[in-house]
């Protein structure tokens, strides 16, 4: 088993225009399928961001920090999980039901195993 | 993580109901003036719910942490001393109550006063001054947790034309300063009145011959009998039998939703129809309801409406409906509302008790009104009658020009279906 890195870029902040009803669609669908996930051990961790990001940079030799202008693109979140290898990681990725939700991207990272894993 | 992030189904529609308690308790904070405020904390409430529990799993009480959640994003609100100003109108007001922010808690948020909330909102969103149109649309938005797009599917028009009608009803509220409370006394009564029409126009909307998927039209005929329990829950409506009636008519109509239209989305007629597949609950809510509306010798249209379709619930199969009562029913409704539509459903009734014959001519007498002329039910009924009396080659004529007269395409369907057997000279 390896680990994956999944990050979930959305576009655009849709979240603004669901209806209730729309959101806890969702929000059942969603759950549904990160408890499969979590239940079957293939997640490690994964979690929602928030608003506010800052990004640091060197320019230089100077380190600066300023807001982080994201576009229409936007990191929704991520998950870490375990999977037999890539394949299997994206077909992980594919039963994402956010998909039917906004248009989506995820993004399917393979991880370097850490001494000791 | 959690152990339990698994989702179990939630309460269907939690979050669309939740968001309508939300809103009505919210401009009791904010003001009337400011529902788009209110919506706007109830959206972000959602999210956050929404976020939250898909990691850590469900509250042991959804609907008291979206509560407690949304009561503390409107604490920040108020305190923010940018939004002072702004609220300053909101603030004044809690402070003449001496609200404190110990009563933004528990008090503010029991089941009562959610209902309290709740009622001032549907008084405010069905104020005579805001159309009927914008009444409905804001009670859906509002009261109902509908989305623009959502209201916007219900009533088969543009997403644009809602968020109009709704910009017009808020805008209203604020220039006519429009207060959030239930009137009392006789103004009460008035406003009764404008209050059950508008829920009895929804209701409709969702019952009437369906247009678009059967699932949302159904969903607003829930939503017009849940206000109409919410109207029914408060101490003062006890002695308006016009609430019960109203209640009773949504039921014992809703009852039998399920067998109107078949697998293949036709109508089905009241004959044809499986009354294995009526709610039975529903029918004796309805009746119980019924009941309690006779209580005053003060008989309204609603009444008179429920008790018809009391006889149609209550009759084993069609041929035991008691169409002399139905009959009996009509004539009452004839003395208070004469409109064509009811003179039109009494010539059924007429044909069940006196013969097609007599009812034809009572027809030949109703074509000098205008509206039913273009009517196409007038068409229908006519063929209907025809049919029955043997002459198939007039029922035939009538057929195509109800045909003609309507839009709807489930109608237009039963229709053509039905001039097919004409044409066999089946009846």
């Amino acid at each position: 088993m390896k680990d994956y890195l999944l990050l979930i870029k959305t576009e655009g902040n849709v979240w603004t225009d669901l209806s209730p009803e729309h959101l806890q669609k969702h929000m059942e669908n969603g759950g549904a399928y990160i408890g499969n996930l979590a239940q079957n051990g293939t997640l490690k961790s994964a979690q929602p961001l928030d608003k506010g990001s800052r990004i640091v940079t060197n320019e230089n030799g100077q380190l600066k920090d300023g807001p982080f202008n994201e576009t229409k693109e936007v990191v929704a979140g991520y998950f870490h999980i375990v999977a037999e290898d890539m394949d299997a990681a994206v077909a992980i990725a594919k039963a994402n039901p956010i998909f039917k939700d906004i248009p989506t991207k995820i993004e399917v990272h393979p991880m370097m195993p850490i001494g000791g894993n | 993580m959690s152990e339990n992030t698994h989702i179990s189904h939630l309460v269907e529609h939690l979050f669309r109901h939740e968001a309508g308690k939300m809103v009505s308790v919210l401009t009791r904070i904010f003001g009337p003036g400011n529902l788009e405020l209110a919506e706007d904390v109830v959206q972000d409430t959602l999210i956050e719910a929404m976020h939250q529990w898909a990691y850590k799993g469900l509250p042991d009480n959804p609907s008291q942490w979206l509560i407690k959640v949304a009561k503390n994003k409107a604490l920040n609100i108020l305190k923010h001393e940018k939004h002072k100003r702004i609220y300053a109108e909101s603030l004044q007001r809690i402070s003449e109550v001496d609200w404190t922010t110990e009563d933004l808690s528990d008090n503010f948020f029991s089941e009562q006063h959610i209902l309290d909330d709740q009622l001032r909102m549907i008084f405010t969103c069905c104020h005579p001054a805001i159309s009927t149109d914008s009444q409905i649309a804001l009670a859906l938005r509002t009261l109902c947790g509908f989305s623009t797009q959502e209201i916007a599917n219900a009533f088969l028009t543009s997403e644009e034309n809602i968020h109009k009608r709704l910009v017009r009803a808020r805008q209203k509220i604020r220039d006519d300063k429009i207060p959030f409370e239930v009137p009392i006394g006789k103004e009460l009564i008035k406003r009764l009145g404008t209050v059950l029409e508008t829920i009895y126009l929804l209701f409709n909307e969702g019952y009437s011959a369906s247009k678009g998927e059967a699932l949302i039209r159904y969903e607003l005929c829930e939503e017009a009998m849940r206000l109409g329990e919410i109207i029914r829950l408060h101490p003062l409506m006890d002695e308006q039998p016009e609430v019960y009636a109203l209640l009773a008519l949504m039921q014992l109509n809703a009852s039998r939703f399920q067998s109107r239209i078949d697998e293949d989305g036709q109508l089905v007629t009241m004959a044809d129809q499986n009354r294995a597949l009526w709610d039975r609950d529903l029918i004796a809510k309805g009746m119980a309801n019924l009941e309690r509306s006779k209580a005053n010798h003060r008989v309204s249209m609603y009444c008179i409406l429920a008790m018809i379709s009391a006889y149609h619930c209550s009759a084993p199969h069609f041929e035991a409906t008691d169409w002399q009562g139905i009959l009996s029913m009509y004539d009452n409704l004839a003395v208070i509302n004469r409109s064509p539509l009811v003179l039109l459903n009494r010539t059924i009734a007429l044909s069940k008790v006196n013969g097609p014959e007599i009812a034809l001519k009572e027809l030949e007498r109703l074509h000098n009104i205008p509206a039913l002329q273009t009517y196409y039910l007038f068409y229908s009924t006519a063929a209907e009658f025809l049919m029955e009396s043997g002459d198939f080659e007039k029922a035939r004529e009538n057929l195509k020009t109800a045909i003609e007269y309507t839009d709807i395409p489930s109608e237009k369907e039963f229709l053509h279906k039905r001039l097919n057997q004409c044409q066999k000279n089946i009846f």
